[in-house]
């Protein structure tokens, strides 16, 4: 299908969101219902590293880890959970794989659900496979076999599918380590968001067809990479000015899915998922201090401010003092949402949300920009211009600079280099041409030419 | 909506980027370890602000004045390089500095080369890749860099890189060290078998790795393994093997942090 625009906010004003709410809630697998008034804990794992050998030890893997999961909920009693199984690339590569994992896995939370009328889904995230050695090959055989993993896990179980793709990351890694705005811009907000439309299509008439959930894609291999290269306050790899205008501009990109079928809930290391709630109404799953086992950030209370599912990223499966350890941060996620629901039951919740809020709010310029209120702006800058790819993510990295300099004016403390990364990209932004077709034609002889990976045909130039 | 008083937000938490800034700006420190020479200066300043034309003018100058293109690699080129990868252990400048003013530097190395009969000679090869089933290769493009910027002789074997190719590039190139990057744990397992084949034919060099999923316990299970936190610590620990700490054991004392 054709991409339908965004060109308006679902929500009136930011203050109408919250967690646990969506203005279109999602039914999915056993009696889930995603977004509908309460909060979900959505448990994400891998295999420990010897799994991988065999399909057999995988599949085991994976009934060991389900087992646990489903066992411990029921044990402390918590009512709803989504499993959330991110392929190795063995499970996309052989789309048999993670069909047999998926039928795995949906059986032994079909008997729990049988039993115990525990609610719950079962997400499987593609693995972006398309790829050699040494180029992105997007189009081709790849895709092929990238679709083939969709549709075979969705018909042997999956309830709710999603991938991290990894469109026009070769021009944005070669871009963010060299501050190089206009690049970052055109990976993630052009390059990215063609991609997007062509396996967004493909992917929403796959759920269509075997009557699954298109959920979601997020920009984990651009907007993370650069908050993980950013890291903590005193690493010197990336300013954190710079990484969150790279979540800014993520936000148009994975946008692209829902105007193409996708219908959440939105995946959890989409950071930029609070601004697509906004301009959607879609439900969506958050990470933060919860997915501590997988990495830092810095704002681990705030990001909870408006999901609607609540995840933990992704351990790797192996013993801990309170059992394995999908068994504790399952329990950890799930005693969250007993939280948040708590909240959402007593009439509590924009308290306890803008508590998670404030708690982070001048931790980092991210966070600050990522603030509920703030991401409505971002959402408002972006589907002003919601027809023209390049224009709305231009608007989303400006009014992201605007943002991070009222906030300097006021609480937001910013050290003297990321005030003038952020000085150098709006300077940067300025001179960019409003045309699309220019921008496009100079980005396309400027990085043909810098970056020897970069293969135009991977996006139908 | 809730918001902080000033007095209240400091209990909650610190910046502490801001309250340890160094007070010097980047430029202002770099114009205070310049070369002083009149021919290398521009050289070095050009290097910094990783202005790959102003590298190669102020070579040509000091090749026209007379200077040896490839003694200007030494006393040029790594010397303004220098100045960037000092800043930037001091916490000066950031990562996107020394990615920009490396690219420079191997502009201008190749232009002391194309000037020259003779080859150059490096600080030692350091054999680098990204482990077979992984295409994450951003780590191993920034550790590559550093160890350009710190100069050595790098050998890029990319990424999804198989076993067997890493060994015939250990044979082939005889480097000081191999380094290993990967983001997942499925795919960090080929360290080992690189490890076992190394050992297998005779090789005794360190095998520096890191990256996403990567741990410094994984990566003391094998008998090469020294464990990089950082990518920066990729030419430190090639700095370290240069001044003679060869065994792993105390290379591992000394870069071990956990």
């Amino acid at each position: 299908m054709a991409a339908k625009r965004y060109t308006s906010m679902a929500y009136a004003s930011a203050d109408e969101m919250t967690f646990g709410v969506s203005k279109y809630p999602v039914k999915a697998g056993l009696d889930l219902e995603i977004g509908a008034g309460y909060t979900i804990p959505e448990i994400n794992y891998a295999p420990r590293p010897e799994a991988g050998s065999s399909k057999e030890k995988l599949i085991k893997e994976y009934q060991r880890i389900t087992t646990d999961i489903m066992e411990r909920m029921v044990q402390v009693g918590f009512p709803a959970v989504i499993l959330e199984t991110e392929h190795v690339q063995q499970m996309s590569n052989n789309p048999s794989w993670g069909a047999e994992v998926a039928h795995a896995q949906k059986t032994i939370m079909e008997e729990y659900h049988d039993e115990y009328g525990i609610k719950c889904a079962l997400r499987h995230t593609i693995g972006d496979i398309r790829e050699n050695r040494d180029f992105l090959q997007l189009r081709g055989d790849k895709y092929s076999v990238f679709l083939e993993a969709f549709e075979e896990c969705a018909k042997a179980g999956a309830d709710l599918l999603a991938v991290e793709s990894m469109g026009g990351k070769e021009v944005f890694d070669y871009a963010v380590l060299r501050n190089d705005i206009a690049g970052m811009l055109y990976g993630i907000g052009c390059l990215g968001s063609i991609d997007m439309e062509m396996i967004w299509s493909d992917i929403a008439a796959i759920a269509k067809k075997t009557g699954t959930v298109a959920s979601g894609d997020t920009d984990c291999a651009q907007a993370n990479t650069a908050m993980f290269i950013g890291g903590g306050l005193l690493n010197k790899n990336l300013a954190h000015t710079l990484a969150v205008l790279a979540r800014a501009i993520s936000a148009p990109r994975s946008l692209v899915a829902y105007e193409c079928g996708a219908v959440g809930p939105g995946k959890d290391c989409g950071y930029e998922n609070v601004i697509i709630k906004a301009i959607t109404g879609m439900p969506m799953t958050q990470e933060g201090k919860t997915s501590t086992c997988a990495h830092s950030d810095v704002m681990g209370n705030l990001i909870m401010q408006c999901c609607d599912c609540w995840s933990n990223e992704s351990v790797e499966y192996h013993g801990e003092f309170g059992g394995t350890t999908v068994q504790c941060w399952s329990e950890t996620l799930a005693y969250d949402c007993a939280l948040m629901n708590t909240a959402l039951e007593t009439k509590n919740e924009k308290v306890l949300r803008d508590l998670f809020m404030l708690s982070d709010r001048y931790r980092d310029p991210q966070s600050y920009v990522l603030a509920y209120d703030n991401a409505y702006k971002v959402g408002q800058a972006i589907v002003k211009d919601g027809d023209n790819i390049y224009l709305r993510a231009k608007n989303a990295a400006v009014e992201c600079c605007n943002i991070v300099n009222e906030g300097a004016a006021g609480k937001l403390e910013l050290s003297r280099f990321e005030a003038k990364a952020l000085a150098d990209a709006k300077a940067a932004l300025e001179v960019l041409p409003d045309d699309m077709d220019k921008f496009m034609d100079d980005c396309l002889t400027k990085y043909k030419s810098e970056v020897k990976v970069f293969l135009p045909e991977n996006y139908g130039f | 909506m809730l918001d902080f008083t000033e007095a209240s937000l400091k209990k909650i938490l610190t910046r502490y980027n801001v309250a340890l800034e160094k007070a010097m700006t980047p430029e202002e420190a770099a114009e205070e370890i310049y070369p002083k020479d009149e021919l290398i200066y521009p050289i070095a300043k050009a290097i910094f602000e990783g202005e790959e034309d102003d590298v190669i003018e102020g070579l040509q100058a000091a090749i026209d004045a007379g200077k040896d293109p490839i003694a200007l690699i030494d006393d040029a080129l790594m010397v303004g390089m220098g100045v960037v990868t000092r800043l930037y252990d001091e916490g000066i400048i950031f990562l996107p500095n020394v990615m920009m003013s490396a690219d420079a530097m191997l502009d201008g190395i190749e232009f002391c080369k194309e000037n020259s009969e003779t080859a150059p000679v490096t600080k030692g090869t350091v054999v680098c890749h990204v482990a077979e089933g992984d295409v994450h290769d951003i780590g191993k493009n920034i550790v590559t860099a550093l160890l350009r910027a710190n100069g050595y002789d790098v050998v890029d074997l990319g990424r999804d890189v198989p076993v067997d190719e890493v060994i015939n590039a250990v044979i082939a190139n005889k480097p000081l060290m191999v380094t290993g990057t990967a983001l997942m744990t499925t795919t960090m397992y080929a360290f080992k078998e690189v490890n076992d084949k190394l050992l297998e034919k005779g090789y005794k060099i360190p095998f520096a790795c890191g990256g996403g999923a990567v741990n410094q316990d994984f990566v003391s299970q094998f008998a090469l393994g020294v464990y990089g936190e950082e990518a920066a610590d990729a030419p430190k620990i090639a700095d370290a093997i240069i001044a003679g700490t060869t065994d792993v054991a105390t290379l591992r004392d000394k870069f071990h942090k956990h």
